[in-house]
C-alpha cells in the first residue's frame, strides 16, 4: 500500500536519503547525532512496524560497541586523562571521538535500513532508468534471472544428490568440489537458454529504436515541495557543518559536547532535514486518528 | 580504447573538480574525499558500458553470467565465506574481456544487494568485484593467465585484494586514528576470512578453470558473442 513517505516520488526520497547521508557523515556533533540516531529509531519502527531492527539490532549493537570501544583503545592523543588501562592512557578525547564515529554509523545504517524500505528495486531502477537505461536493463534482467536461476539450482542440487554428488556432506574438499560441479551444470544449462530470449527479444524488436518505458510515479506539488524544504534544510545543514557549529571538535582542544547559542539554531535545522520522513508518517497517524470529516 | 567519449573525460574532470572544492570546505572528512575517489574510479567503466555498440545476445549473456555469479553461493550456503563468486566473475573477465567481466562483476554484487538489501558496502563490493574482473579480463593473454600456477596466483591475490578493498569502508571509521598499528590490527582482523576466499579461489581455479574457460569459449564462438 502506498502511504506515508513512500508515496513520494522516488527522485524526492532518494535526495532525501543522499542529503541525510552527507550530513551524518559531516555533522560531528554528538548531541546532534544522538538526537538523529532516536529519529530514525523511531522512523524505522514506524516503517515496517519494527520489521528491520528485529533482523539486524544485533548488527548495530556490535557496531556502535565496536566503534565505541576502539576508539579509545586505538588513540591515546589528547590531554585530559581518565584512568590507566594496562599502562595505556585513556584519554577523554578519544572517548568523545568513539561515542561520535559509533553514533554516526549506527545513524547511517538505521538510514540504509529505511532506504530498503522505501526505495525498492523496482523505484532504484526506475531512478537509473533515466540516466543509464542499458546498466537498468541490464539489471532488471539479471534480477529476473536470480529466482529463476535459484529454483535451477535446488533442483540440480537434489538430482545430483541422488547420484551422491552433494555439497552438504564429505571432507571440505569434496563439498567444494560438489559445490562448483553443480554450479557448472546451472551454466551450461541456462547460457543455452539465454539465447533463447535473446532471440525473442530480437524478434520483439529490441534494439531498433529507443526502449520507451513505464513510468509508475508522478511529480505532484507536494513532491516539489518537499524538494524545495528538504533542499533549503540541506544546504542550512551543510553551512552549520562548514561553519563549525555542527562540529564538537576534539583536537587541540576539547570542546563541551553541549550546544550554545547559535548553534542551537543549526541543531533545529539539521535536525529538521533528518526528522522529515518521520514528520509525514506522523502527520498521518494524527490525521487517521483526529480528523474528522465536515459533514 | 579508441572510442572514448568526450563525455567521460568532462565526468572524470567534474569529478575531480567536486573533490578539489570538497577539500577546500571540509578539509577534515577523509569518508566524503573516499566517496569522492570511488565514484571517480566507477564512472568511466559505467559510461563506456553505457555508449559501446552491444547485441542482445551479448546483453542475455552478461545477466546470465552475473545471476550464476550471485546464485552460486547457494550450493555452499552451509560453507562460511566460501563462494564461487569471485571464480564466475575471473572467468567471464577471462573469456569475454576485461569491460564483461567488469559489468558482471559489478552487476553481481549489485543484484544480490538489491535482493538481501543495500547498504555503504554495496559500491565497495561493485568496485572490488567490478576491478578482479577488469584484471582478469585485462591480463587474460599473458602467461600469469595462461598458466595454471600464474592463475593460483591471480585468485589468491584476488581474494586477498577484495577482502582489503571492502575493509576501506570500515576503515573510514577511524576516520583520524588511522596509524600503523591501527592498520593492521583492523586488518589482521578479517586476515582468515580472506585468507578462506582465497584459498577458495585457488581450489576453484584449480580444478574448474579449465573447464570453464572451455565451456564459455564454445560458447562464444558458436554464437559469435564479443568478437574480438
Amino acid at each position: 500500500m502506498k502511504r506515508g513517505f513512500s508515496s513520494f516520488h522516488p527522485l524526492v526520497c532518494f535526495f532525501y536519503y543522499i542529503g541525510t547521508m552527507s550530513v551524518l557523515m559531516l555533522a560531528k556533533q554528538p548531541l546532534f547525532l544522538l538526537t538523529a540516531m532516536l529519529i530514525l529509531l523511531v522512523l524505522n519502527g514506524v516503517q515496517d512496524s519494527g520489521r528491520g531492527l528485529r533482523q539486524w539490532w544485533l548488527g548495530l549493537v556490535l557496531i556502535f560497541a565496536g566503534c565505541l570501544f576502539i576508539y579509545p583503545f586505538a588513540n591515546h592523543r589528547g590531554t585530559h586523562i581518565l584512568f590507566y588501562f594496562h599502562g595505556n592512557p585513556i584519554m577523554l578525547e578519544s572517548i568523545f571521538q568513539g561515542g561520535i564515529t559509533a553514533l554516526a554509523w549506527t545513524s547511517l545504517l538505521l538510514l540504509f535500513l529505511s532506504y530498503n524500505v522505501i526505495i525498492t528495486p523496482e523505484k532504484f531502477l526506475f531512478l537509473f532508468a533515466g540516466v543509464l537505461p542499458r546498466w537498468a536493463l541490464l539489471t532488471m534482467i539479471t534480477l529476473r534471472f536470480v529466482p529463476l536461476l535459484r529454483r535451477r539450482i535446488v533442483e540440480i542440487e537434489s538430482v545430483q544428490a541422488s547420484k551422491g554428488t552433494s555439497a552438504r556432506r564429505g571432507s571440505l574438499y569434496h563439498r567444494a568440489k560438489a559445490g562448483l560441479l553443480i554450479v557448472q551444470i546451472l551454466l551450461t544449462w541456462s547460457l543455452e537458454e539465454a539465447v533463447q530470449t535473446a532471440d525473442s527479444m530480437k524478434a520483439r524488436g529490441y534494439g531498433l529504436g529507443r526502449r520507451s518505458r513505464y513510468i509508475p510515479y508522478t511529480f505532484k506539488k507536494k513532491d516539489s515541495v518537499f524538494l524545495m524544504i528538504s533542499l533549503l534544510l540541506l544546504a542550512l545543514s551543510l553551512y552549520g557543518c562548514w561553519l563549525g557549529d555542527l562540529v564538537m571538535a576534539v583536537q587541540p582542544i576539547l570542546e563541551t559536547p553541549l550546544l550554545h547559542g547559535r548553534e542551537w539554531l543549526f541543531y533545529v535545522f539539521a535536525l529538521g532535514l533528518v526528522g522529515l520522513p518521520l514528520g509525514i508518517e506522523g502527520r498521518e497517524v494524527l490525521l487517521w486518528h483526529f480528523y474528522k470529516p465536515e459533514k | 580504447m579508441g572510442d572514448r567519449h568526450p563525455l567521460t573525460w568532462l565526468g572524470i574532470s567534474g569529478v575531480i573538480l567536486l573533490v578539489i572544492l570538497l577539500q577546500w570546505f571540509f578539509p577534515v572528512s577523509l569518508s566524503v574525499m573516499s566517496v569522492c575517489v570511488l565514484i571517480m574510479m566507477i564512472i568511466p567503466f559505467i559510461i563506456r558500458f553505457e555508449r559501446k555498440r552491444i547485441t542482445g545476445r551479448e546483453i542475455v549473456l552478461l545477466a546470465v553470467l552475473s545471476a550464476v555469479a550471485a546464485v552460486s553461493r547457494i550450493p555452499f550456503a552451509a560453507l562460511p565465506s566460501i563462494q564461487p563468486t569471485t571464480f564466475v566473475i575471473i572467468m567471464t573477465g577471462m573469456v569475454f574481456g576485461a569491460e564483461s567481466g567488469f559489468v558482471v562483476g559489478a552487476m553481481a554484487a549489485l543484484v544480490s544487494n538489491l535482493i538481501l538489501g543495500q547498504g555503504p558496502w554495496t559500491p565497495w563490493q561493485m568496485l572490488a568485484w567490478g576491478l578482479i574482473g577488469l584484471a582478469a579480463g585485462g591480463l587474460r593473454n599473458t602467461r600469469l593467465m595462461q598458466t595454471m600456477w600464474g592463475r593460483c596466483v591471480f585468485g589468491l591475490g584476488a581474494g586477498f585484494c577484495f577482502g582489503w578493498l571492502m575493509n576501506v569502508w570500515g576503515l573510514l571509521a577511524l576516520n583520524n586514528a588511522i596509524s600503523w598499528k591501527s592498520l593492521l590490527a583492523y586488518y589482521s582482523l578479517s586476515f582468515y576470512f580472506d585468507l578462506a576466499h582465497a584459498l577458495s579461489n585457488v581450489v576453484f581455479l584449480l580444478l574448474f578453470s579449465r573447464s570453464w574457460m572451455n565451456i564459455l569459449s564454445r560458447f562464444k564462438r558458436k554464437y559469435g558473442l564479443f568478437a574480438d
